[in-house]
Formats: C-alpha cells, sequence, structure tokens
C-alpha cells in the first residue's frame, strides 16, 4: 500500500496533537494568573493543584484561596472563583513585585514551615 | 534542606549585615584614630579640590598614566568593577528578596544582560589569577591570601550562575550561592576588599600631598 503524502502529514498531525494534549494532561500544570505578568523574567511555575494538595494532605481550601476582610482572615469563606491578582495585583507595578512576593511567602512560606517543598527559585521555577 | 535554608537565609544573613556594617564603622574609627594618633599631618595636608581632582582622574577609564601602559588590565578592571557593584544590586532574583522582606524594590537588570555581566566577573578573576600568578612584579607582591580574595570575590559569581541556569545540584548550589555571599560581606572590612570605602580617602590623600604640597600630578 502506498501512503500519500497527504494522508500522513494528516496522521502525523493527529498523533502530535494527541501526544501534546496527553502530556499537557499528565502534568496537570496550572500558569496560576499567567495574563497578569507583562514580560515574566523567570519560567512560570508548574503548579499541579490536585497532586500538591494530596501529597501535602491539605483539605481545607482556605489555606490558599482565603478571604481578608480590613485585614483579618474571615473564617469559613473561601475565594476559589477569583484570581489571586483581583486582590493581591498593585495597579501601575509593570512587573507586579507585590503579587510575585504574594506567591513566594505562602508557597516557600508554608514549605518552610513544613520542612517539605521546594524553596530555591529553581525547584518552582524551572527552565 | 529546609533547615539549613532559614538558617542562612535567616540569623546568619543578618549577622552577615550587622558584621558588615559595624565592621566597617570600626574600621574607619580605629584608622581614624590611628592616624590622628600617628600622623596627624595627614589631616593638614587633605585638601578637598586636590583630593576631587585626583579621584576623578583614577575612576576615569585611561585617565592615568599608568592606566595608558597597562590597558588591557585598565579595560578588565573598570568592567570587573562595573559588574560587580550592579549585578548583586539589581538582579531581579535579589530585588524581589528586597521586596519580599522589607517592601522596597527597584530597577532590575534584564536576565541575559546580568547573565553576560557575571561572566565578565568571573572571567576578570581569572585575568587576575592569571596576571598574580605570571607578571612577576605582581607576583612577588602577592601572599595567599590575596589568592584567597579572589576566591571568595569570584565564588558568589560562579554559584549564582550555576543556579541560574539550574545546573546539576542547583538547590545545594544555591545554599553555596547565600554562603558565599555572606562571607564575602563579612570579608570586605577586615580585608583589603574595604578598599572600597577606603580608596577616596586614600586617593584623596595622595592627591592631596601630590597637589598641594609637591605641586606634581598623581595620574
Amino acid at each position: 500500500m502506498k501512503i500519500r503524502p497527504r494522508t500522513f502529514k494528516i496522521v502525523a498531525m493527529i498523533f502530535a496533537i494527541s501526544l501534546i494534549s496527553f502530556a499537557a494532561w499528565c502534568n496537570d500544570c496550572m500558569d496560576i494568573d499567567a495574563d497578569v505578568f507583562e514580560n515574566n523574567k523567570r519560567p512560570f511555575v508548574c503548579f499541579s493543584h490536585d497532586d500538591h494538595n494530596d501529597n501535602a494532605g491539605i483539605e481545607d481550601c482556605a489555606v490558599c484561596h482565603h478571604v481578608y476582610e480590613d485585614g483579618k482572615l474571615v473564617a469559613d469563606e473561601t475565594s476559589e472563583d477569583s484570581t489571586c491578582s483581583e486582590c493581591h495585583a498593585v495597579e501601575g507595578d509593570s512587573k507586579q513585585m507585590a503579587l510575585i512576593a504574594r506567591y513566594h511567602d505562602r508557597c516557600r512560606g508554608c514549605h518552610l514551615e513544613r520542612k517539605s517543598g521546594p524553596v530555591t527559585c529553581g525547584e518552582c521555577h524551572k527552565k | 534542606m529546609h533547615s539549613i535554608y532559614s538558617f542562612v537565609t535567616g540569623p546568619l544573613a543578618w549577622l552577615a549585615f550587622i558584621v558588615f556594617i559595624g565592621g566597617s564603622a570600626f574600621r574607619f574609627y580605629s584608622l581614624y584614630s590611628l592616624a590622628r594618633k600617628k600622623d596627624a599631618l595627614v589631616f593638614e595636608y587633605m585638601n578637598l579640590k586636590f583630593a576631587l581632582r585626583s579621584i576623578g582622574h583614577w575612576l576615569t577609564p585611561f585617565g592615568t598614566r599608568n592606566m595608558n601602559l597597562n590597558p588591557a588590565m585598565t579595560v578588565v578592571t573598570f568592567a570587573f568593577h562595573i559588574c560587580l557593584f550592579l549585578v548583586p544590586l539589581f538582579v531581579f532574583a535579589h530585588v524581589i528578596m528586597w521586596k519580599e522582606s522589607f517592601n522596597i524594590s527597584w530597577f532590575t537588570l534584564p536576565g541575559v544582560l546580568a547573565d553576560l555581566m557575571t561572566l565578565v566577573v568571573i572571567f576578570s578573576c581569572g585575568f587576575f589569577l592569571y596576571r598574580r600568578i605570571m607578571l612577576p612584579e605582581v607576583r612577588y607582591l602577592t601572599t595567599a591570601v590575596d589568592y584567597l580574595i579572589l576566591f571568595i570575590v569570584a565564588a558568589p559569581f560562579i554559584t549564582g550562575f550555576w543556579v541560574y541556569h539550574q545546573w546539576a545540584g542547583f538547590p545545594t548550589m544555591t545554599i553555596l550561592h547565600i554562603l558565599s555571599g555572606e562571607i564575602m560581606l563579612v570579608a570586605i572590612p577586615f580585608t583589603k576588599l574595604f578598599h572600597m570605602f577606603l580608596f577616596p580617602f586614600t586617593r584623596g590623600y595622595m592627591g592631596s600631598e601630590f597637589g598641594s604640597v609637591r605641586m606634581a600630578k598623581d595620574w
């Protein structure tokens, strides 16, 4: 049987798309708030939400998806429906230094407290 | 790993900055007292105009005869000192930590530029090492401490480059990077690295003496 170049191209394309989708599905990567950053200086962090919470044994959503009012943590309220930048981004700060600092505090702070999880730059911002 | 990270970025970092600032203040005080006691004429001869004139010449690339006699050394030493200062103060990864710790931030260098400037520092250190070994007049003045100081200065840049490119073992290298920076900070007041603060005074005095006493140029 002779395979026509066009058929070959289509099959190859379908194969490639399936492979990429499968890889993405396996990684379950989330680029948290990626579009807030105009020119990111470091590679985005691949955050696998469900794997992370299973490993860390986190069941309380409010650990990360918290709600603050007048600087005070509101008990029994969560904020999964809003992005971090809705509260933590600073207008006019093109580099979003404040928002980055909040992320670092949240992730690295918790990792240091529990003595588990990545803490140095490259462990999260993988090239 | 987590305990070591907490220690080197917490108490040890504070200690390094305290020794750096306190040690430098102490060195200034003790050098001032020594000069007052042993060579009070230094203060009589000090002359702002001649001091600034000399400092200006020595801070200008090829502004002195000595610099024109050693063009390679002149180019390397200026490039080295500029990069040595700018990279640690303006590299993004450092500025974000000032933001996290003290809520202050400033201009940051593009990553590629910081990377190239780091290489300039590393290769300059190699050049200085080569010079110390190969030039008889420099080797004659060199002691073991000079090699150690060269290593102390190069280490934060070599480890920093390693960490930025995430080469093998970079998490451990990050700890070594922080440690090497702290060692350098602590070494500044107590070694010839103190010339970063002292040079305006030593050069200023020479400029004053040459300008107002010997009526000659010192560049």
